[in-house]
């Protein structure tokens, strides 16, 4: 469980980047911070792992502020993925993956073995194991970016934003693959994105935030789907976008939006819907 | 012309190579002189150039300090140094490295600071936020993506310093600047000129080798990664 404790984050030129910020992060669950850039919610996530130290208040870990421990070993215990990848360009994609295992002292041998574990779990092949960040596709590093994290088995993983920056088809693969891996592995996901197709997929809490990371609505995808707390949130998830109806077309129930735009079709058998 | 096929002829004669006054002798001294002073100018410039590149801090003051060193004119600074220091003259060594070595060091920490910050931002991040701690990053994750750039600020110190190192004649030392020197106090040109081709050939040699080295300085991966990858563009 991850705990923010009225916190509070001002910058030596004034800027307020996070203002009395209190949650509770359940473990084994995914919470989406939801915000436009700038809003602070990536300030926060890297509160946690001391990638940012709070001015005041305080963030805690199953109940011990993170402020007492050391930073190095703390941010080895918890999996970071970030939009750029972060990946070391000089260093081949399974050395990549075994960065954090042999931080922590594992052998060579043992490091890459976990290594090629991950890359399974991630869905890549063996065969990019010996090759560099620079000759994969941006979606095959994120992979790579979301196995080098898992590597150490950490409780917690903080996602940045983490398939910002790869085309539409490939995230919503990706996506899908998160959470058919939280599946499994059920870890305390802490995730910050912009996008808000994504966080209401994959959150099972969302936050949505203004600046200075206030938070406008706090609830499940369904409680701000269907009951926005003010018009800030409406319009930041879609607006009229998300106000769909039906109508009958060609003896077919189609969904269409507030502006008529077609952006479905309704499955009339329920077995085959989803 | 005439002038070079004398030079020439003077520097394949084998009665000129050995002794303690041949070229032999003269290249191994002279070798010697450019490595103390590269050694002494990497000791100081590659920890305060990484400090700098890592941190930012006290960027400011080296490209002013740096600046100033390289205007400083050697033979003047060699002349100053001898006959103030009590050591100057008597270990005419002592100000050689010392004038040497401020020649070599504006583009080794130029080299080290700059090769440092050019790294990418978001994989010093990445590296930090996976839990290396700070020296981890410079050892694993600057200097080695900085290599290429360091290598190239190695060569143009060794440039340098090699030319530079036929004023530690002025002293009394040895060294490829002997011939030059001799030479002139006895208007034999060939000499001179023989002197100087040999100069210019162990700066090209030794530049030339470095390049073939850089294929080892350089990571692997590091070639790979800024040939291609800065190329791809995230």
């Amino acid at each position: 469980m991850i705990r923010f404790d009225h916190v509070h984050k001002e910058y030596p030129d004034g800027t307020i980047a996070v203002d009395d910020f209190t949650l509770e992060v359940p473990s084994h669950e995914v919470v989406v911070l939801l915000g436009s850039s700038g809003c602070g919610k990536t300030t926060l996530m890297r509160m946690v792992n001391r990638m940012v130290d709070p001015s005041s208040g305080s963030v805690s870990i199953d109940g011990d502020d993170v402020a007492h421990s050391d930073p190095v070993k703390l941010r080895r215990s918890i999996g970071y993925v970030m939009q750029s990848g972060g990946l070391l360009p000089h260093r081949t994609v399974v050395d990549n993956i075994a960065t954090v295992p042999l931080l922590l002292g594992a052998t060579r041998r043992s490091a890459h073995a976990r290594a090629s574990e991950l890359l399974d779990l991630v869905g890549l092949e063996q065969s990019v194991a010996k090759r560099y960040p620079s000759q994969l596709s941006g979606g095959q590093r994120q992979r790579i970016g979301v196995a080098r994290a898992l590597a150490s088995d950490p409780n917690i993983l903080l996602m940045d934003e983490p398939f910002g920056a790869v085309d539409p088809v490939v995230r919503a693969e990706l996506q899908r693959e998160l959470l058919h891996l939280q599946n499994e592995l059920a870890k305390t996901i802490l995730f910050v994105t912009h996008d808000v197709d994504e966080a209401f997929l994959l959150g099972q809490q969302v936050l949505v935030l203004r600046t200075g990371a206030e938070v406008a609505q706090h609830g499940s995808p369904a409680n701000i789907l269907l009951d926005p707390a003010d018009d800030f949130v409406a319009n930041f998830i879609g607006g009229p976008r998300r106000h769909l109806r039906t109508e009958m077309r060609d003896g077919r129930h189609i969904v269409v939006d507030a502006a008529g735009h077609v952006t479905g079709v309704l499955q009339d058998d329920r077995g085959a819907a989803g | 012309m005439i002038q070079f096929a004398d030079a020439f002829a003077w520097l394949v004669d084998p009665a000129n190579w050995p002794g303690p006054n041949g070229i032999t002798a003269r290249i191994l001294e002279h070798l010697w002189y450019c490595l103390l002073a590269l050694v002494l100018a990497l000791v100081i410039a590659m920890p305060a150039g990484l400090y700098i590149g890592h941190t930012g801090k006290g960027r400011a003051l080296a490209i002013g300090l740096t600046g100033a060193l390289r205007a400083l004119p050697s033979l003047g600074l060699l002349t100053l140094l001898a006959v103030t220091m009590s050591l100057g003259l008597r270990l005419a060594i002592v100000p050689s490295t010392i004038v040497l070595a401020i020649l070599a060091i504006p583009p080794l920490l130029a080299a080290a600071y700059s090769g440092v910050e050019a790294v990418d931002p978001d994989v010093v991040d990445g590296a930090r936020a996976s839990g290396l701690n700070e020296w981890q990053i410079v050892g694993r994750v600057e200097v080695p993506l900085a290599a290429p750039l360091l290598v190239g600020g190695l060569r143009s110190a060794v440039l340098q310093v090699i030319a530079t190192a036929t004023l530690s004649a002025f002293l009394g030392l040895g060294g490829l600047g002997r011939f030059i020197l001799d030479g002139q106090a006895v208007a034999d040109y060939t000499r001179m000129l023989g002197g100087a081709i040999l100069v210019i050939a162990l700066a090209l040699i030794l530049d030339g080798g470095i390049l073939l080295l850089q294929r080892w300085l350089v990571p692997s991966g590091v070639s790979i990664a800024l040939g291609t990858g800065r190329l791809e563009g995230r």
